[in-house]
C-alpha cells in the first residue's frame, strides 16, 4: 500500500530576530547561495514514513518544530530542504481558530470551511445539523464567530474538521482547551475515525491522550528527529531527558 | 470515502470552487453588512465623476477629452475604481485572511484571484451607471466599437492578476510597500488617461505614457463611444506590458510564497 505520508529529509529555516534585514538578493537568491547569521532550522534532516490508518503523536517540549511540522504536513508552510509528499486530503484542527472567520456567522463559517475542504453544497446542507448539535450551537447559527467564547470556537472547529472526509486528521494541542464532557465527546470522535482506518497524526503534551490514541511516537527535539518507535518508547525517552 | 469532494485538491475544478466560494464570500460581507450595499460600488465612481465634471465643464475651460464629457470621464473612471480597489486591496490580500492562509492548504495565488473577481463582479454591477449616462447624454453615439470592450475586461484581467502576484507577497514581506503602493496609485490616477484622452497628452510624454497598460486599456474601453480616439501603438504597448506584468508576477509570486508563508 502507498504511504499515506512521506516526509524526506525535511528542512525549513526561519529568522531568529524580527530584525534581521531581509535584502532583495536574499529573497531571489536559491536555498543553496544563502548562509546568514540571526536565522536557524526550526526542522532538519527529518525523515519518516506513514502508513494509512496509522496514528502518530508527536513528542517534544516547547519551539522544538512540532507544529511546524504539523504545518508542513498540513501544506499550509513550504520546506527549504526536502519534501513532504501526502497521499490524500488534510483535515486540519491546527491553531486554535483554524480557518474561522470573525466577522462571518457560524453558518457561514461552516458553509465556506467545508466547501473550501472540497465538501460539495449539498453534502454541507446534509451535514450541517450534525456539526451544530456536535458542538452544541444550535442556539449560536447566526452569531458572528467572533463573539463565540473560546471554548465554543474550539468545539465548532473541531466539530467541522471532524466531519470532513480527508483521509489524515492533524491535531495540534487544540483537545486541551473543551470542558471535559466536550472532550469525552472528541475522544469518541477520534476513535471513531481511527476504527474508520484515518491516518491521525497528534500533538499534545498530554501524556494520557498520546498513549490512549497513538500507537508510534515521533521524538522531536531542536529541530532534529531524535527517535521513532513505539509510543510507549518514545514517552521513555522523551521523560528521561527531560523529567 | 464514502462520496466525492469537488474534484481532487490541486484540480482546476477545486481551484474555481475554492475561488468561486471566497469571492461570493466577500460579495456577501460587502452587500450584507452595510446599510447601503449595492450603492457604494456606484457611488464612488458617481460621486468623482461628479466632482471632475464640475470641475472642468463648470469652472475651467476644459480643452482636454471629448463630448459629452461625462459620459467621457465615467467610461473610464468604472474600470479605474476597479483597478484602484483592486491594487489596494492586494496590498492586505495575505494579512486580512492571515489565519485562513496558515491553517487551510489551497493554492495561494486564490488570495489575488479572488481580489480581482469580486472587484470585477462589482464593476461589472456598476456597468449600469454607464448604460444610463450614455442614454441620457444628449450626442452619445454608440457603435461597433463596443465589442472592444470585453477584450479591455480581458486585459484588465491578466493586468490586476500580474500586479496582484507582484504586490501582495512584497507587501507581506515589506510593510513600507503597503504606503507607497497607495501613494503610486494616486499618482497613477493623474498618469493615466481618465479626465483626458491619450491624444491630449504632448509629443514627448505620449511615448513614455503608453507604457502604462492602463492607458491602452481605458482607450478600448471607450472605443463604445469615442471610435476617433483610436491609437495603435498605445493599444499594442499596453497589451504587451500587462502579459508582460503577469509574466513577472507569476515569477515573483513563485520565488516568494515560501518566505510569506513563514512570516504569516
Amino acid at each position: 500500500m502507498p504511504a499515506a505520508i512521506e516526509v524526506t529529509d525535511l528542512g525549513v529555516q526561519f529568522r531568529r530576530n524580527r530584525r534581521g534585514r531581509r535584502s532583495f538578493k536574499d529573497l531571489f537568491a536559491g536555498a543553496s547561495r544563502r548562509s546568514r547569521p540571526g536565522q536557524f532550522w526550526a526542522l532538519r534532516n527529518v525523515s519518516f514514513t506513514v502508513q494509512p490508518g496509522e496514528s502518530i503523536g508527536v513528542v517534544g517540549r516547547n519551539g522544538q518544530g512540532k507544529s511546524t511540522l504539523l504545518r508542513l504536513v498540513a501544506g499550509v508552510l513550504l520546506p527549504d530542504e526536502g519534501s513532504v509528499a501526502v497521499r490524500g486530503g488534510v483535515a486540519p484542527l491546527i491553531e486554535l481558530t483554524g480557518g474561522f472567520v470573525g466577522d462571518l456567522t457560524v453558518r457561514e463559517n461552516v458553509r465556506l470551511t467545508a466547501g473550501l475542504h472540497g465538501m460539495p453544497k449539498a453534502e454541507i446542507t446534509r451535514r450541517y445539523e450534525d456539526m451544530i448539535a456536535f458542538a452544541e450551537l444550535e442556539d449560536f447559527q447566526d452569531t458572528p464567530y467572533k463573539h463565540l467564547s473560546n471554548g465554543m470556537k474550539v468545539r465548532l472547529a473541531f466539530s467541522v474538521v471532524s466531519q470532513l472526509d480527508e483521509p489524515i486528521l492533524l491535531v495540534d494541542e487544540v483537545l486541551a482547551v473543551g470542558d471535559k464532557a466536550f472532550r469525552e465527546k472528541c475522544y469518541a470522535r477520534i476513535d471513531e475515525l481511527l476504527a474508520e482506518g484515518r491516518t491521525l497524526f497528534f500533538v499534545s503534551h498530554n501524556e494520557r491522550d498520546l498513549r490512549r490514541f497513538c500507537k508510534r511516537g515521533l521524538y522531536l527535539d531542536k529541530g532534529a528527529l531524535m527517535l521513532d518507535a513505539g509510543i510507549d518508547d518514545v514517552l521513555d525517552r522523551y521523560n528521561a531527558d527531560h523529567g | 470515502m464514502s462520496h466525492a469532494a469537488v474534484g481532487a485538491p490541486g484540480t482546476p475544478r477545486r481551484y474555481l470552487h475554492s475561488l468561486w466560494l471566497l469571492s461570493a464570500r466577500d460579495l456577501k460581507v460587502r452587500y450584507s453588512t452595510s446599510f447601503l450595499g449595492y450603492l457604494w460600488s456606484v457611488l464612488d465612481p458617481l460621486v468623482m465623476s461628479a466632482i471632475y465634471w464640475f470641475v472642468f465643464t463648470q469652472i475651467f475651460h476644459r480643452s482636454a477629452g471629448e463630448e459629452p464629457y461625462i459620459v467621457f470621464l465615467i467610461s473610464a473612471l468604472l474600470p479605474w475604481v476597479w483597478f484602484n480597489s483592486s491594487v489596494s486591496d492586494f496590498t492586505k490580500a495575505f494579512k486580512k485572511d492571515s489565519r485562513l492562509v496558515r491553517s487551510t492548504n489551497i493554492p495561494r495565488s486564490i488570495w489575488v484571484n479572488r481580489t480581482v473577481l469580486s472587484k470585477g463582479m462589482e464593476f461589472l454591477f456598476s456597468l449600469p451607471v454607464l448604460v444610463l449616462f450614455a442614454v441620457f447624454s444628449p450626442g452619445t453615439q454608440v457603435g461597433w466599437g463596443i465589442l472592444w470592450f470585453p477584450v479591455a475586461v480581458v486585459l484588465q484581467v491578466i493586468l490586476l492578476v500580474g500586479l496582484g502576484l507582484l504586490v501582495a507577497p512584497l507587501c507581506a514581506l515589506y510593510t513600507d510597500l503597503e504606503r507607497t503602493t497607495g501613494l503610486i496609485l494616486r499618482a497613477l490616477f493623474y498618469g493615466t488617461p481618465i479626465i483626458y484622452s491619450v491624444s491630449n497628452i504632448p509629443a514627448p510624454f505620449e511615448t513614455v505614457m503608453s507604457f502604462n497598460p492602463l492607458a491602452g486599456i481605458f482607450t478600448l474601453y471607450r472605443m463604445a463611444f469615442f471610435p476617433d480616439q483610436w491609437h495603435t501603438n498605445t493599444v499594442l504597448i499596453g497589451a504587451v506590458m500587462s502579459v508582460l506584468i503577469f509574466a513577472l508576477g507569476v515569477w515573483v509570486f513563485r520565488t516568494l510564497e515560501r518566505p510569506v508563508l513563514k512570516e504569516l
